[in-house]
This record gives structure tokens, C-alpha cells and sequence, in this order.
């Protein structure tokens, strides 16, 4: 349940990641159009949320929290290690987006 | 919101984190060793095994008592875990008439002659006389060489020092949660910020948290005031928070005391959790009581409820009543702080955060001299404060785990008999540091951070090969027997080991861009890809 718990948080600021315009462009290549980095962020959201449940069940009412703490935090230092240093197939380029 | 008011944040965030910075680095690095402090315990006594049967050492624990001090005025026995080196016992002889002893308890040292560890087959060990992963417990809050009073207001003060920085640093800059995805490499001044802020809000929670209930530790010290105002008698506070059974006085009649195996398991059953302490008061008497304290490792608060038995019949004579909610409260803060009750997945997690807010205090301390490098009148020759904080950044940052190093090494090297080795393990860490501080000040800067960083990094990775050569608990054997805390500190070492030597690398092949930056964002990076390797 810990894991589960961290792989939705992982993947919940992955996809908050991939929404910024820097992130975007290395990824996909592009900026992303605004409808996109609508259902990025709604998806990013939904999944923090839902790792909630998870923690919860995993530890109870009173480690749950400091356990979903703990594990966002492990979550979002994935994200940020994964998005800024695994290799891009787009270039960087300049970063603005207009 | 105003200008004038974010800049005046902005002013409160750099003084704040500059001017006690220093201290804050050193409480973060020695804070985050301590995670690890069970382990170090029985890292830093090699010849010592693993504990199996927890019950046996107790057995040891009271036969050995019973011979040596069969009339002390009470015992105190740690219940071994698979985690502690065994059970560091002790006892408080009976008070000399005329001498009024206060707690026994909180004696603190010189009780030297009255302690022994007892080992996982239950008899005496002889093991290297070192402090381990209790140095690091202590400094983090004590320093060293001075009056721990002193040591924890300069602590205490630092600490909410880093409170104002945090609050002023997350104010100042609402962008940095905006940017935190991002990282802008090999940019000088940008990268800087980058890593400062990347490791300062991944972990922010952690930070709040550990800055706040590390003032909580430190409560009843900084704002005494609450209850000067409440209690004339320090006493009544004390038994208050900490209630005891009621004492019973010594009756001269001899009884043997219990098998205290079967109180502790009685307690255990009882309070559903593993006990840590038993202590016995008046051992062999009719009077005598046995106190069993649950294990903090159990639960979040740091206040653990106590059992107190019979002596001579086992019969449960008193338990703890429930705690006030203020001391509920206060007691669930330090239990946060100190994470006792995480198993091994928490320790990790508290420890990487431990070195991003470690890397967060190095790097902001490094950014306030990059920043203001590009705006000095002439680069060659910078002003006096300049040069000194650039200086104790490279004595401190550098320097430290230089020192920790040696300590590291003095604790396998020195030799068993020496006197007072304990102490000279601690003395190696401070002359180590005080010649790394001499070089910083010395020696120009760019020469001595790889030199510091190197050296660390040679020290630590030698370290396991040492332990692999010379000791059998090397890492394969340790892995072999499934002794998987003392691999990962060797393993962790050779992890650190490497990455100063990277750092040291990438320092050193650092060629000032155009004048402006001295030092590549190395730093940040390396220590930041750490957690994940």
C-alpha cells in the first residue's frame, strides 16, 4: 500500500512536471497546447489526491499522514531527479513559449 | 504585495540564514548521521555481535547485576533490540549517608565505573570504548568543548533563525513553487538558485517540520516562562510530565528479586509494544519495584507509558496515567522530530532529507558569495566580509565532513587500550577540522575545496575496504549473515565516498566563465543526485 501510495504521488508530480513549458518542450518537443496542459495538471492533481487513500490504509489515522508526507516528498525528488536529468530527445532550446 | 515588503523579506531571508548558517550546517549534518544513530552504535564496535535473543541479554543483564552490585540503590537496564549492540546496563549505588543524590537518571557522566555493556550471549563484552552514533546525537545539540547550556542556546537560537529563513525564504520567493520542476545546469548564479530552491521546497515539509519541533526539544529552555509563572518547584513540573510510580521506602529485608524476563514479558503483552527500559529500584530487598517503559520505537510520541511491578511477587502495582494533551502534543513533536518510530523505509526517507536540507543550508550559505562576487568593485581583491564568509564556508562546509571522516578512522584505528580513547576518536574529528580551517584561511579557496573534498572522499571509500581487509564484519560478510544495517553504512560510505570525490573532480576542472562565477553547479547536482543512487 506504501508503494502504491508513492507511485501515485511519483507520478502525480511527473505529470505536474511534464505541464511546465520547459519540461514540456524537452519531452514532447513542443509547447503544450492549452487543453493538454489542462488534463496534465487535473491528472497530476487527481493522482496527489489519490495517494491519500493508500497511506491511509497503509499506516492509520496516525502515522498515515506523516507517512503520506514522507512520501510525497520522496515522490516529487523522483520526479524532479527523473525530469531533470534522464535524457531528452528534445533539445532544450529557448524556453519561451509564446 | 508591496515592494518595499518583499524586499525586506528578502533582506531578513539572507541575514538569517547567513549570519548562524554555519552552526545550522552543522546541526543538519550531525542531525541526519543521528537518524542512523542504533546503527553506529554497533558500526563503531565491530567486535561485537548481533543481538538475537533479546531475552538472553537480559538474563545476562540481571545475573551480572545480581553479582555486582546485588544492594545498588537501582538498576537501569536497556532491553536489547536486533538494532542496539547490546545492553549498555548501569547502576546508582546506594547513597552514602549525608549525600543526597539527585536523579540517578540524569547523572549524567562520570558514572563510568558503573556501567557495562552486556553482549548478545549475555556476558560482559570488551569492546573499544568509543561514543559512535551518540556523538552524533549529542553534538547535533550540545556541540562539543563547551557548556552544553551555552551549546543549546546558540542551537536553540540558530534553530529559530531557520525558522525566520524559511518563512522569510517561501514569502519572499512564491515563484519557487512555481520553478521547482526546473533546473537549470552549468548556469552559475541560476544554477545556484535552482538547487537551493529545488532542495529547499522538495523537502519543505521536512524542513518546517524538523526546524519547529526542534524548538519544541528546546521548549522548556528557550520560553521558560509558562512555567516559572505555573510552578514554584522545578520538581513538581518534572514529576508532572514524567509521573513515577510512588516510591516505597527500603525495608531491610532481603527478597530475591523476579526473573525480570517475565516482567518484561508481562509488560510487553500488557502494553502491546516492545519495552525499552527496565529499571529496578532496591534489587533484592522486599521492597523492590521493577519500572517497565514501552519503546519509543513504537509509537509516535516520545512520552512512552511506564509499567511499574512488584519486585519479589511480579504483581502490576502502578501504570502511567494518560498524558495531558499539551504533553501528548509536545511529546508527538519530538517523537516527529527524532523519528524513532520509523522502521527502516522512514529512516531512509528522513535521512535523505536530512542531507537535501543539509545541501539546502551548504548551498545558500555558497549562493550569498556567488551572488555578491559579480558585484564586487574589483573580483581580484574582494572586502573583508566577503573574504570571510567565503573563508568559513570552505573551513565549515569542507572541513566537517573532513572531520567526520577522521573520526570515522580514529574509531578503527586507534588503539584498543588507549586511555581515554573515546575521547581522542572525538579530539581526532576537531584537529582534523581545525587543519582543514587553517588550509581555508591559508590556502587559496579554489585550491582548498577539491583538496577537502578529495580527501574526504578518499577517507570514506577507504573505509569499507578497510572494514573488508581488516575487520569480519566487512560488507560481503555482513551481507552474508543478512546484517543489512551495518552493509548499508558501509555501502552508504563508499556511496558518500565517491561523491566527494566527483565533487572534488568537478570543483577542481571548474574554469571560471568569463570572470563571473567561480565554482560549476557540481555541487548541487552531485549532492542532490546522492539520495538517488
Amino acid at each position: 500500500m506504501s508503494i502504491l501510495s508513492l507511485l501515485l504521488a511519483t507520478a502525480a508530480f511527473v505529470l505536474l512536471g511534464l505541464a511546465t513549458d520547459a519540461h514540456h518542450r524537452r519531452r514532447f518537443g513542443q509547447c503544450p497546447p492549452p487543453s493538454r496542459r489542462r488534463m496534465l495538471r487535473t491528472g497530476g492533481w487527481l493522482a496527489l489526491v489519490a495517494s491519500v487513500a493508500p497511506a491511509m490504509l497503509a499506516r492509520g489515522w496516525i502515522f498515515g499522514p506523516i507517512l503520506w508526507v514522507g512520501v510525497i516528498m520522496a515522490g516529487a525528488g523522483i520526479a524532479f531527479l527523473a525530469l531533470n536529468f534522464l535524457p531528452a530527445r528534445g533539445a532544450a532550446g529557448d524556453r519561451s513559449c509564446m | 504585495m508591496s515592494k518595499g515588503f518583499r524586499q525586506s523579506q528578502a533582506f531578513l531571508h539572507t541575514w538569517s540564514g547567513l549570519l548562524l548558517g554555519w552552526i545550522l550546517f552543522l546541526v543538519f549534518v550531525a542531525g541526519t548521521i543521528a537518524f542512523w544513530r542504533e546503527g553506529l552504535n554497533r558500526w563503531t564496535r565491530p567486535e561485537i555481535a548481533r543481538v538475537e535473543q533479546p531475552m538472553r541479554v537480559l538474563a545476562g543483564s540481571q545475573a551480572f547485576l545480581a553479582k555486582k552490585a546485588p544492594d545498588a540503590k537501582s538498576w537501569i537496564i536497556p532491553v536489547a533490540t536486533e538494532r542496539s549492540p547490546g545492553a549498555q546496563l548501569f547502576w546508582v549505588p546506594q547513597p552514602k549517608p549525608g549525600e543526597e543524590r539527585g536523579r540517578g537518571r540524569r547523572g549524567g557522566r562520570g558514572r563510568g565505573d558503573t556501567q557495562v555493556l552486556i553482549g548478545a550471549d549475555g556476558q560482559v563484552v570488551q569492546a573499544r570504548e568509543t561514543r559512535g552514533g551518540e556523538f552524533f546525537y549529542r553534538f547535533h545539540f550540545d556541540l562539543h568543548y563547551m557548556p552544553v547550556i551555552w551549546a543549546r542556546w546558540l542551537v536553540g537560537f540558530a534553530t529559530m533563525m531557520m525558522l525566520v529563513a524559511i518563512m522569510s525564504g517561501i514569502v519572499t520567493y512564491k515563484k519557487i513553487f512555481r520553478d521547482f520542476f526546473t533546473l537549470r545546469r552549468a548556469k552559475g548564479q541560476r544554477s545556484w538558485l535552482d538547487g537551493h530552491n529545488a532542495t529547499a521546497v522538495l523537502a519543505l515539509p521536512f524542513h518546517l517540520m524538523i526546524t519547529y519541533t526542534g524548538l519544541v526539544t528546546l521548549m522548556a529552555m528557550l520560553m521558560p516562562w509558562a512555567v516559572v509563572a505555573n510552578y514554584t518547584d522545578q520538581n513538581i513540573v518534572f514529576a508532572k510530565l514524567f509521573p513515577t510510580a510512588a516510591v516505597v521506602e527500603r525495608t531491610g529485608r532481603p527478597a530475591p528479586l523476579i526473573d525480570l524476563r517475565r516482567i518484561a514479558a508481562d509488560a510487553e503483552r500488557r502494553l502491546g509494544a516492545p519495552a525499552s527500559f527496565i529499571e529496578v529500584s532496591d534489587p533484592g530487598d522486599a521492597a523492590a519495584r521493577v519500572s517497565v517503559s514501552q519503546s519509543a520505537n513504537s509509537m509516535l510520541s516520545s512520552r512512552t507509558p511506564r509499567l511499574t511491578y512488584d519486585g519479589v511477587s511480579g504483581r502490576l502495582v502502578w501504570r502511567s496515567p494518560p498524558p495531558g494533551a499539551a504533553a501528548e502534543t509536545a511529546g508527538a513533536m519530538i517523537g516527529l522530530h527524532a523519528g524513532r518510530f520509523a522502521g527502516d523505509g522512514g529512516r531512509w526517507l528522513y535521512f535523505l532529507c536530512g542531507i537535501a536540507g543539509t545541501v539546502m543550508v551548504a548551498s545558500g550559505l555558497v549562493l550569498w558569495t556567488v551572488k555578491r562576487r559579480e558585484r564586487l568593485p574589483d573580483p581580484t581583491r574582494p572586502h573583508f566580509g566577503f573574504r570571510l564568509v567565503e573563508r568559513l564556508n570552505v573551513a565549515v562546509i569542507g572541513g566537517f565532513p573532513l572531520g567526520i571522516a577522521c573520526f570515522f578512522w580514529a574509531n578503527r584505528l586507534l588503539p584498543v587500550m588507549l586511555r581515554g580513547r573515546a575521547d581522542w576518536e572525538m579530539h581526532a574529528l576537531f584537529i582534523a577540522w581545525a587543519l582543514a580551517a587553517v588550509a581555508a584561511f591559508v590556502v587559496r579557496p579554489a585550491r582548498v575545496w577539491p583538496a577537502l573534498f578529495a580527501a574526504t572522499g578518499v577517507l570514506l571509500v577507504a573505509l569499507p575496504v578497510y572494514d573488508l581487509v581488516a575487520t569480519d564484519r566487512g560488507l560481503f560478510a555482513s551481507l552474508a549473515i543478512g546484517d543489512l544495517m551495518i552493509a548499508g553504512i558501509d555501502a552508504t560510505m563508499a556511496v558518500f565516498g565517491f561523491a566527494f570525490l566527483w565533487l572534488a573532480r568537478r570543483v577542481a576542472r571548474h574554469r571560471p566563465a568569463a570572470k563571473r562565477v567561480r565554482k560549476a553547479p557540481a555541487v548541487i547536482t552531485a549532492r542532490v543526485l546522492e539520495p538517488a543512487e
